[in-house]
């Protein structure tokens, strides 16, 4: 607790003290997140935004903001660890550290991951973090995401958190083996500039700040800023009951020892006495034969941020808060930390879609009012990555991730699903590519984009629908990289809320017909045909027949669900005049009743 | 003797500000009447006519010019009250106005819905047709379908209809097409076309605007006829022009054509203010940061080296509305701020607001929980007995009452303490907007000026600046009527542009000097309809442009209206780099540069305002009196001298701490710090 009878004796620092430095360390987040949008050459980094900056104390105590993906700063200490480990006493001003690599701490190879060291007086004070998710890390396969990738040695360039810079330089030898191995080198080089301006941009206002309020000062900020947020978080603990819940649910597969999913189990453990929640994962598979594997980052991000999501907005998400979310993980499972040489390059994705749902769905099932159904597991075919030569522009090679109808947010207690959700990785955050751009910026043509109906799961309060959308190539083949999954199980509702639509990808022949495509791997689209994807709907959250209809009627007149789901998902009954449509409320009332005993 | 009057309509108050011919310059506040805001500001005529000893007809005879700042756009959009509009859009792409752009403003809070669409489905009707990025037409129009589309929008009573086509800005021919189908099945409808209103790619924004501007086009006409209506009745004889969002003036007749450019209409002036303020006090440089606070609100803009920058990336209610506006960034914090401690010991302030009514518990009208003005009372930097012109007492002991018990028994500290940590917080929102909007445009503030207005900005200006490192801030004489005074000396302007897509590598000289031809055309015809003479007249050629690859324009001055050869497209290129490398510190010397919009501005300078000078002050300013007051370093301080605004005089200096006291504000001066009465009766304050 932050009070004037604070007897914390070693630094003197008063509550306006307090005001402004919260201030300025969000300040210096915010521009460091400026300085890589403004410069990101890639549209995952300037259009999509999929990228985050973090930092920091000597003693990796994490501070971050409201500005970045909650799988990416969830365990941003990580990397500074892994830099320490690796580099010690070797450290100095001046250097940076590049990683992509999940066995030293990074979520998955797609996410690029720089962290400098900042120095006040000779003594290693901070760390600036920037990830930021790149377009190509050199696959065999123009994609970042690879679920079928065997093993790492399918992934693509692995920097085990190399020195990129020394004394301000590029280490060439370093950013060689980057440009020789990644897609379009230049646009490489450019994101890597985007994220080192970040980078330095906090190193060097975090040493301002040391100057202008000093070092000791700062650093004794930031150890009350977490004890702060510590406090936060048990007052929001203790207002929980004492329960326990264990639940396992299944994730799709085609492997021949899972033909019935994939199990995923969690324990959620709330002990308001203790100011703790435990989170329990020891009981689940063993590495798989495919990226879809999780790594210590994204277990432990996933974790923290979707039990702290529960507890508050205003509670920080920083190392005092994520003290109090304990999490058991067991090395070799694919919920767990990954065992070498097993694939993670899905790690931020697929499975760890459906921990982040899974978790939000224990607390829904523990105290009704809090948590949420299940959202948008693995990546629609409308977000696919997509490649091919340009017939308008001499057939110059493109590579892309289009984020497109990535949508299907979970019912929550007290609202319905959030459209643009983009999974529970980014919660809302990602920014949706437009029509105009992607057909700019590839040969495609986006035939539809819109709401499935009846795509979101029904319940008291509606899961989001998934998006119907086709792209149909042009005057060339385009191959698209599918990464998706929720076919066989769809994102499913809590609390007697229903599932929500599953995913389907199809390919539209010439002919017109169409055909059933897998989830994942490549497929290339010929001139006059398309590709035709229904992303995944969230579940929903109560029981339909709790839901407004008043509401229901509204989904109805504006087409987000069709007459039978009104009529009998819903139990509304309508009464029509002058061709506008009231809801009937005794017969409504009554239906219900003879469908909830049903 | 003939007058010019600037009006700006607020929410609370109408703001007024009049100049005569002679020099005469004069600002009032008067209440706005809700629902009927021309009423409010012909009370605001009549209460400026008194102050001048005439009467309001004499007043509305010799008035040359009536600019008017209205928030009729701004408020039917905030309300929902816009038209029932109808939006025809091309197969498959119903929910553009649904899907938006995605992002969301707070990561972690789960407690909102999903906003609803501008126009509902229902009322969205798809078109067969399609126009690839290239411009070629992929489907042609099916006009038998198209018809169909109509008549259903018409019986579903529509008031008015937006068309919003993909790629209509690489070609233009459904869109007209379908402009020429309702024109012949509903005479007299208003409509607009996506390609006219914002000729921009991005489908969400360029449908947005033309949604939102379709939805104004009834209400819009309706309140200018009125007001032309009634300020002729009353006398009126002279030119009416209303304030768009770029913060320039145009004609009734450009606004009811584009109403989209009536949004922010007002406070889109405030940044002109503070440039001309910034000018009569010989500012070097031109770097101003001009804030705005009331009782629930804080507005910031900039201006940097005297250019008011504009961007496209306007938000209303939550709908992006495309056109070039100036930017204000608004904040939920102003004197009416609620503020609480949570359970780890922060003081946090707003967004809620008490607003005005209750307000804050100090205004005796029922309000319950501390506020920021509740704070001020207790640090005894306002007066409770002068409080708003002397119009209302403060109630100081209920102040202190809320404050003990919402802030300072919860964390244990005095209760001096607590009122400075709500303000402190208060201050560091306010901070935080202004870092928000330099640093994003890579402005470093310590470069700045801050120019302050608004009731409450006068006492909270000194601490945001010295926060900031910010050297000076001038509260302006009519600080109480800032946008109004903004509106008075604002440009005439008008923006005409096309979408042109040509490339560096292959530039495309017929497309490009026709549409610049076109442009010049265009622009000089409008300022001859505004009555701007030759020498007043200014064109400002821009073209969007970007590396190839890139998907965020940057806009860039255009150095002449006519490319005669390869050696005007490398000048042209090579400011781009330039420009590049200012905003992002890389250039990349050899990326081909696209374009794919070019934009004339039609500007009509006005004459640069002067103010009469002030009265020189003879010796020493006198005190009126002394208050106790807290300031946050050197604690409480008995008798702090309390000067009247009224009797300072040019060339008075007052050293802080002191309290000056003005009829619609207070400014503080924290010790440390000195306010000079300049010469033309602005307070510049050294931080």
């Amino acid at each position: 607790m932050l009070t004037a009878n604070d007897t914390d004796t070693s630094e003197e620092l008063d509550l306006f003290t307090m005001v402004v430095l919260r201030r300025r360390f969000e300040a210096i987040i915010r521009e460091m997140v400026n300085a890589l949008f403004k410069s990101g050459r890639s549209g995952v980094l300037n259009t999509a935004m999929d990228f985050s900056c973090s930092l920091t104390d000597a003693d990796f105590r994490s501070v971050s903001v409201a500005l970045g993906l909650p799988v990416h700063v969830g365990a941003i200490e990580l990397i500074p660890m892994a830099v320490k480990e690796k580099f010690g006493e070797a450290i100095r001003p001046g250097d940076c550290f590049v990683n992509n690599s999940a066995y030293h701490g990074n979520t998955h190879c797609g996410d690029f991951t720089l962290c400098v060291p900042v120095f006040m007086d000779d003594e290693l004070v901070f760390y600036c973090i920037a990830r930021a998710h790149f377009g190509d890390m050199g696959f065999p396969t123009p994609t970042t995401y690879g679920p079928d990738c065997r093993d790492v040695y399918q992934e693509g360039l692995k920097l085990p958190c190399l020195r990129i810079q020394r004394d301000y330089q590029d280490v060439t030898e370093v950013t060689d083996i980057c440009r020789a191995n990644i897609r379009s080198p230049e646009q490489f080089y450019g994101d890597y500039l985007a994220c080192l301006a970040a980078v330095r941009t906090g190193e060097k206002r975090l040493k301002e700040l040391c100057g202008k309020y000093g070092r000791d000062v700062v650093l004794g900020f930031l150890r009350k800023y977490q004890d702060y947020a510590e406090t936060m978080c048990v007052e929001a603990i203790r207002k929980l009951p004492a329960s326990s819940i264990s639940r396992t649910v299944r994730y799709d597969s085609m492997l021949a020892d899972y033909l019935d999913g994939i199990p995923l189990t969690a324990k959620l453990t709330i002990e308001p006495d203790a100011g703790e929640i435990h989170v329990d994962l020891t009981d689940n598979v063993d590495n798989l034969p495919l990226g879809i594997n999780m790594s210590e980052s994204t277990v432990l991000a996933t974790c923290r941020m979707n039990v702290l999501g529960q507890l508050g907005s205003d509670i920080p998400r920083c190392a005092g808060s994520f003290k109090r979310v304990k999490v058991k993980m067991r090395e070799g499972s694919a919920i767990g930390k990954p065992k070498f040489p097993a694939a993670t390059s899905s790690a931020t994705t697929h499975l760890c879609h459906l921990l982040g749902s899974h978790i939000q769905a224990l607390f829904a099932e523990l105290i009704d009012g809090t948590g949420s159904a299940y959202g948008t597991i693995g990546l629609p075919g409308s977000s696919s990555v997509v490649s091919g030569d340009d017939f308008r522009y001499d057939g110059r090679r493109f590579v892309n991730q289009v984020i497109m109808g990535y949508w299907g947010g979970p019912a929550l207690a007290r609202h319905d699903g959030w459209l643009t959700y983009g999974s529970v990785s980014s919660q809302g955050i990602l920014w949706q590519s437009s029509v105009e751009v992607v057909e700019q910026q590839q040969p495609i043509l986006v035939e539809a984009l819109s709401i499935r109906e009846d795509g979101g799961g029904a319940g008291r309060h509606q899961g989001a629908p998934g998006a119907y959308c086709v792209f149909a190539s042009r005057d060339n083949p385009v191959t698209f990289s599918l990464g998706a999954a929720a076919r066989q199980f769809p994102p499913l509702g809590v609390r007697g809320g229903e599932a929500g639509a599953a995913t389907q990808v199809s390919m539209r022949r010439k002919d017109g017909s169409e055909i059933e495509l897998p989830s994942t791997g490549d497929v290339v689209i010929q001139p006059g045909e398309a590709l035709v994807s229904h992303g995944p709907g969230g579940g929903g959250y109560g029981s339909p027949l709790e839901r407004d209809p008043a509401r229901v009627l509204r989904d109805y007149r504006e087409g987000w669900i069709s007459r039978s789901r009104l009529e009998e998902t819903y139990g509304v009954v309508l009464t029509g005049q002058d061709g506008i449509d009231t809801v009937d409320a005794p017969a409504t009332a009554a239906r219900r009743k003879e469908m909830g005993a049903a | 003797m003939a007058y010019e009057i600037a009006v700006d309509v607020g929410g609370t108050f109408t703001d007024l500000v009049i100049k005569s011919d002679a020099g005469m310059v004069k600002g009032v506040k008067s209440p706005t009447t809700p629902g009927n805001i021309i009423d409010g500001t012909i009370n605001a005529v009549a209460r400026a006519a008194e102050a001048l000893g005439l009467s309001l007809r004499e007043v509305m005879g010799d008035c040359r010019k009536f600019a008017f700042g209205t928030t009729t756009a701004t408020n039917a959009v905030l309300e929902g009250k816009g038209a029932r509009t109808g939006l025809l859009c091309t197969r498959g792409h119903r929910d553009v106005l649904l899907i938006r752009e995605g992002g969301k403003d707070d990561t972690y809070n789960v407690e909102v819905d999903y906003p609803g669409p501008y126009i509902p489905r229902r009322l969205t009707v798809e078109i067969d047709e399609r126009i690839d990025a290239e411009g070629g037409v992929v489907k042609p129009l099916d006009e038998a379908q198209a018809r169909r589309a109509i008549r259903e929008l018409l019986d579903r009573k529509v008031d008015a209809i937006a068309v919003a086509l993909i790629w209509s800005v690489a070609n233009s021919v459904h869109e007209e097409r379908l402009a020429a189908l309702i024109e012949e099945m509903a005479p007299g409808l208003p409509y607009s076309l996506s390609h006219k209103v914002s000729p921009s790619i991005r489908e969400y924004r360029r449908t947005s605007a033309t949604a939102l501007d379709a939805s104004l086009k009834p209400i819009v006409n309706e309140a200018v006829r009125t007001l032309s209506g009634r300020l002729a009745a009353e006398g009126f004889k002279g030119v009416l022009t209303l304030v768009t969002s770029s913060g320039g003036q145009t004609s009734p007749q450009d606004v009811q054509a584009k109403p989209i450019y009536l949004c922010f209409s007002g406070p889109s002036a405030a940044p002109e203010s503070g440039r001309r303020f910034a000018r009569l006090e010989n500012i070097e440089g031109g770097n101003i940061v001009t804030v705005d606070m009331g009782g629930t609100s804080f507005d910031v803009s900039i201006v940097t080296g005297w250019e008011i920058p504009t961007h496209r990336d306007g938000v209303i209610a939550g709908h992006s509305f495309g056109v070039p506006s100036v930017e204000v960034l608004t904040i939920g914090a102003g004197g009416g701020s609620l503020a609480r401690v949570d359970a780890g010991g922060f003081v946090h302030t707003g967004p809620e607001s008490a607003g005005s009514r209750p307000g804050p518990a100090c205004y005796g009208r029922g309000g319950i929980r501390a506020t920021v003005t509740d704070a001020n009372v207790v640090r005894g930097y306002l007066n409770p007995e002068t409080f708003a012109a002397g119009t209302m007492t403060l109630d100081a002991e209920a102040a202190r009452t809320v404050l003990r018990r919402d802030v300072a028994e919860p964390l244990g500290v005095e209760i001096d303490e607590a009122a400075e940590l709500v303000c402190v917080t208060c201050d560091q929102s306010m901070v935080g907007a202004i870092e928000e909007i330099t640093i994003k445009r890579g402005i470093d503030p310590r470069e700045y000026v801050m120019v302050a207005g608004g009731a409450a900005a006068g006492l909270h200006a000194v601490a945001i600046a010295r926060e900031l490192d910010i050297a000076e801030v001038i509260v302006p004489r009519f600080a109480g009527v800032l946008s109004a005074f903004g509106i008075l000396t604002s440009n005439v302007q008008n923006q005409y542009g096309r979408s042109v897509f040509t490339r560096s590598d292959a530039f495309d000289f017929d497309a490009v000097n026709r549409n610049l031809a076109e442009l010049k055309a265009e622009a000089e015809a409008y300022l001859a309809r505004m009555g701007v003479e030759g020498q007043r007249r200014c064109l400002e050629f821009t073209a969007e442009a970007r590396y190839q690859g890139q998907v965020w324009q940057l806009t860039l001055p255009l150095q002449t209206d006519r490319f005669a050869d390869a050696g005007d497209v490398a000048a042209m290129v090579e400011d781009f780099h330039r420009l590049h490398e200012r905003l992002y510190n890389v250039r990349s010397a050899a990326d081909v540069v696209e374009i794919i919009e070019i934009n004339v501005k039609a500007i009509g300078l006005v004459p640069e305002i002067t103010l009469s000078q002030s009265e020189r002050g003879n010796g020493e300013p006198r005190p009126s009196g002394g208050r106790s007051a807290f300031f946050r370093d050197a604690g409480r301080i008995e008798n702090v001298p309390v000067y009247q605004g009224e009797a300072l005089r040019a060339g008075h200096v007052v050293e802080g701490p002191a309290l000056i006291e003005e009829p619609l504000t207070a400014i503080v001066v924290p010790p440390g710090a000195v306010a000079t009465v300049s010469e033309y009766g602005n307070y510049r304050i050294r931080t």
